[in-house]
């Protein structure tokens, strides 16, 4: 028998549906918000937990913890950074990249996590990609020491980009020096004022290529730090890029007294000392001394590329003119000639050992090749 | 008082334009029951959440997971016999037994008492799952709600599948997988006319999920991808694996159960405490086999396997809930199923990526395809199992693997296990309900198949062309389904129709008589019938 229709059953029971609703809605809402506590309660004792063993270096089980935590309080950003850098801790690279990457894919600007994504990247040999999360982080969000931190993060990538520097080929180096150099600019005024941070600016700016900024910021080192050997060692390599070897040799003199044994200053004062001697053109030298300095370095030259070429020049098409230009040299050297005459066929000889042998120069050649290059400006 | 009457009133006021016909109630009810059910199976999930958190606080003793589930099953158990009897299983057999059998008639005392035993159950560390008893509990409110306002038994019906597609939109987060579980699995019809309100239902519930819980799907998945081409042939050995487990899985479960019912009859009520107990032990020495077990699975979803665990849990779980389910706990086989298949995916692909480190992706992205693949395999829903993976990772890539995986997987399962397992479960309880096979074959029997010859310009040829008031007769064409032609019969007071060319509805092809059909069907009707047959 077919059921008929009753208007007002229906109203009752959607009335009565729309009342439940509201009821178990409410209860949901009670239940949803308890839950959440619970859980983030759980979550944060996980993370406590998380932070424990990872600063015992116990990194697996560290990770294990985080993602508990992480499984209870899924939007948490603090427990997704924490399973990445437990995860990088514990040597798991892509799996900590995932994890950052799922951070950061919520919020692109975090300060933490890029910072923790550019130490991944860098681990991976990623360095340009990690370049740019240095950067983000830099300009990212800070919860905590929102001045300082993006500072530190600068130093760390400068630190990054110097070491760079060193393992680059040349044109790579030179994109590396200019983009040290655009980190450090900015650190000039923000980073620490402490001497030790002073100075290591100091040698970065050495490293970009940067000598005259080296030097100020040894400068004021040394005023506030007189008797601060590194300081001088410092010092004495900007005055020595700058090509002023005297006062590089006064610095490096000082270095080596404040600090007796360090090897570094003492080698770099020996190739000072022998740049000073071969240089005809210093300040203060007398006619006879020009003259005899300018036979020495022509000596020196002449020996060099006699070395570096044997006893008959290679290439046949220049075997002329190289015959000729030692000729001339052995000649000059037996006679007395000017300083101008020996320094031109030194410079002509110098071109030519390049030429033949290579642009690579050995640690004996490089006084040499400072001086003739200052002898040429 | 009087105000409460002014609001009533009012209320009646506002509804008054949504049920002037059968179909806008109907669709009203559709956004009711989508809105009541997705809060009610919210309040399942957030109430079992809190009480499993009572019953396992932090850094309790182990022996609690021995005691506790034994505990639960005994308690549970007891009530359910006593009274919930209709409350015990999963949950989907008996909604499709309500549907095809009860006119689609749950009572709200098997509601409630299917939502408290099974959030007692599943808290206290039973290895089954939500999902089942999340579409008994989304059914039966539907039904409750569809009788109480006055529908027709048809309407009744229609808005069962409505309930299940909420419930199950809630209880997985998985809207569209939701609507076509409803459709192939409890409809066993895709082409179901109930295909626009189950729709609207599911995503009621889907939002109000969200509203309440905020946007977390259920499992965190990384994005997986092919690695390399010859990766397939992985995923296809996955495929097997995942058939055979779900075939052990489905036969032992079935198996125990058969055993658990030729116990007497008064041991049913502790019987679940053999669930309990298994599970115990179990968990006391591997705590991740207990429970719905979905923490577990994300983890290895994310890659976070140690293979011989893995393997170690595949075989716990289907031990423990193929006893835990046949010994009449409350709880489904969706959720373990799920769990099988993740344990038995991170297996395959812990080995192949050991194997072949190059050319294969890690064991996650093995234990997400080998999800659908167990799902595939037990349930016997590969368009669901396919939607549903693609819904929880949100990525297209992994779908084609899946595709394959559960193909073999499918195929192995229906070639060593006939029976779908829902279809099964009944079967054991005596009842033979229509599955999405059974119909499609009955569904794939044509007109031609029971089509006998007519002489052109014959009297009978003549006298079936002739149509009432001298227009076209009722009639069928050759490719019509044979059930097509029954119902025309009905309707049209004939024993037999004329089949027409479908060019020209002038040109008899043949004709078709209801004995042939019932033949067709496996029906021989007796000699008095047959002789009445002609056209009346």
């Amino acid at each position: 028998m077919k059921r008929r229709f009753s208007k007002s059953s229906f109203a009752r029971t959607f009335s009565l549906t729309l009342a439940a609703i509201a009821v178990v809605a409410s209860a949901d809402v009670f239940l949803a918000k308890a839950e959440r506590a619970a859980n983030q309660q759980e979550a944060a004792r996980f993370f406590a937990n998380g932070q424990k063993l990872l600063r015992k270096g116990e990194n697996a089980q560290a990770v294990e913890q985080f993602r508990s935590a992480l499984s209870l309080d899924r939007d948490n950003p603090d427990d997704q950074l924490a399973l990445g850098q437990a995860l990088f801790a514990a040597g798991r690279l892509n799996d900590a990249r995932a994890a950052l990457e799922t951070l950061l894919e919520e919020n692109s600007f975090s300060g933490p996590g890029n910072l923790a994504m550019a130490r991944v990247l860098v681990k991976q040999d990623a360095v340009n990609q990690a370049t740019f999360y240095y950067h983000r982080a830099i300009y990212g969000e800070w919860k905590e020491n929102a001045g300082s931190n993006p500072v530190s993060v600068r130093l760390e990538l400068a630190g990054l980009l110097s070491r760079q520097i060193s393992k680059a080929e040349d044109l790579k180096a030179q994109n590396l020096r200019e983009s040290l150099l655009a980190e450090l600019l900015p650190l000039e005024d923000e980073a620490p004022g402490d001497p030790a941070t002073r100075k290591q600016l100091g040698w970065w700016f050495l490293a970009a290529g940067s000598p005259n900024r080296a030097a100020t910021v040894f400068r004021m080192v040394l005023h506030e730090l007189p008797g601060d050997a590194e300081a001088y060692a410092g010092m004495g390599q900007a005055e020595f890029a700058e090509g002023n070897y005297g006062v590089a040799r006064a610095d490096f003199q000082m270095a080596v007294r404040l600090r007796p044994g360090d090897w570094d200053s003492e080698n770099r004062l020996k190739e000072c000392e022998r740049v000073l001697e071969l240089n005809p053109r210093q300040v203060g030298l007398s006619a006879e001394q020009e003259t005899a300095r300018s036979r020495k370095l022509l000596e020196a030259v002449l020996d060099d590329l006699r070395q570096c070429i044997g006893p008959s020049p290679a290439a046949p098409a220049q075997d002329l003119i190289a015959q000729d230009l030692i000729e001339t040299a052995e000649r000059n050297l037996k006679r007395p000639a000017t300083s101008a005459a020996n320094i031109e066929i030194a410079e002509r000889l110098w071109q030519m050992r390049k030429a033949s042998c290579g642009a690579a120069l050995t640690a004996a050649e490089e006084p040499l090749e400072l001086v003739l290059a200052k002898l040429a400006q | 008082m009087g105000e409460a009457t002014r609001l009533g009133a009012r209320l009646r006021k506002a509804i008054q334009p949504l049920q002037q016909s059968e179909a806008q109630r109907s669709l009203t009810l559709s956004l009711a029951i989508g809105a009541l059910v997705g809060l009610v199976i919210v309040a399942f999930i957030l109430l079992t959440g809190r009480l499993a958190a009572r019953m396992y606080p932090a850094g309790g003793s182990g022996w609690r997971r021995i005691l506790v589930p034994v505990a639960g099953s005994l308690g549970t158990g007891y009530l359910l016999w006593r009274f919930f009897p209709f409350a015990r299983g999963s949950g989907i057999p008996q909604t499709k037994f309500a549907l095809f059998i009860n006119d689609g008639r749950i009572l709200f005392r098997t509601v409630f008492g299917k939502f408290f035993c099974c959030s007692a159950s599943l808290a206290s560390g039973i290895a089954l799952g939500r999902e089942g008893p999340a579409v008994q509990i989304g059914a039966g409110l539907a039904s409750v709600i569809a009788r109480n306002a006055g529908m027709s038994k048809e309407q009744v019906k229609a808005l069962v599948p409505v309930g299940c597609s909420a419930a199950l939109a809630a209880a997985f987060n998985t809207p569209i997988a939701a609507v076509l579980f409803s459709l192939e699995e409890i409809m066993g019809d895709l082409h179901a006319p109930v295909l626009g309100a189950a729709v609207l239902s599911s995503a009621t519930s889907w939002m109000v999920l969200h509203l309440v819980l905020g946007d977390n799907p259920l499992f965190h998945v990384p994005a997986y991808r092919l690695v390399h081409p010859a990766e397939f042939a992985a995923y296809a050995v996955l495929g097997v694996a995942g058939g055979l487990g779900s075939v052990a899985f489905v036969k032992l479960l079935l198996h125990l159960r058969q055993m658990f019912k030729g116990f007497p009859r008064w041991s049913v009520w502790f019987q679940p405490v053999a669930g309990g107990l298994t599970v115990g032990l179990f968990g006391y020495f591997a705590p991740d086999v207990m429970g719905v077990g979905y923490n577990y699975v994300d983890k290895i979803l994310n890659g976070d396997v140690v293979l011989k665990l893995a393997f170690l849990l595949a075989i716990l779980k289907i031990i423990a809930t193929a006893v835990a389910y046949s010994s009449g706990n409350a709880g489904g086989i969706f959720g373990p199923s799920l769990f099988i298949g993740a344990t038995i995916g991170a297996s395959v692909g812990g080995v192949a990526h050991r194997l072949f480190p190059d050319y294969t992706a890690g064991p996650g992205a093995y234990a997400l395809v080998g999800m659908g693949t167990a799902f595939a395999g037990i349930v016997r829903v590969p368009l669901t199992s396919v939607i549903m993976i693609f819904e929880m990772t949100r990525d297209y890539t992994i779908i084609v693997p899946l595709m394959i995986s559960n193909l073999i997987a499918f195929l192995i399962s229906y070639k060593l296990q006939r029976a779908p397992i829902y279809e099964a479960l009944a079967q054991q309880d005596g009842v033979h309900l229509p599955s999405a096979e059974t119909r499609a074959q009955a569904g794939r029997m044509r007109v031609n198949q029971a089509m006998r010859p007519v002489a052109a310009g014959s009297p009978e040829a003549m006298e079936l062309l002739t149509g009432p008031n001298g227009g076209v007769p009722p009639h069928v064409h050759p490719d019509h389904p044979l059930s097509l032609a029954l119902e025309r019969m009905g309707s049209s007071g004939r024993n037999a129709l004329p089949v027409v060319s479908r060019a020209d509805v002038r040109q008899l092809l043949g004709v078709v008589r209801l004995d042939d059909v019932l033949r067709a069907f496996g029906v021989n009707r007796p000699a008095e019938a047959r002789e009445s047959t002609g056209l009346s």
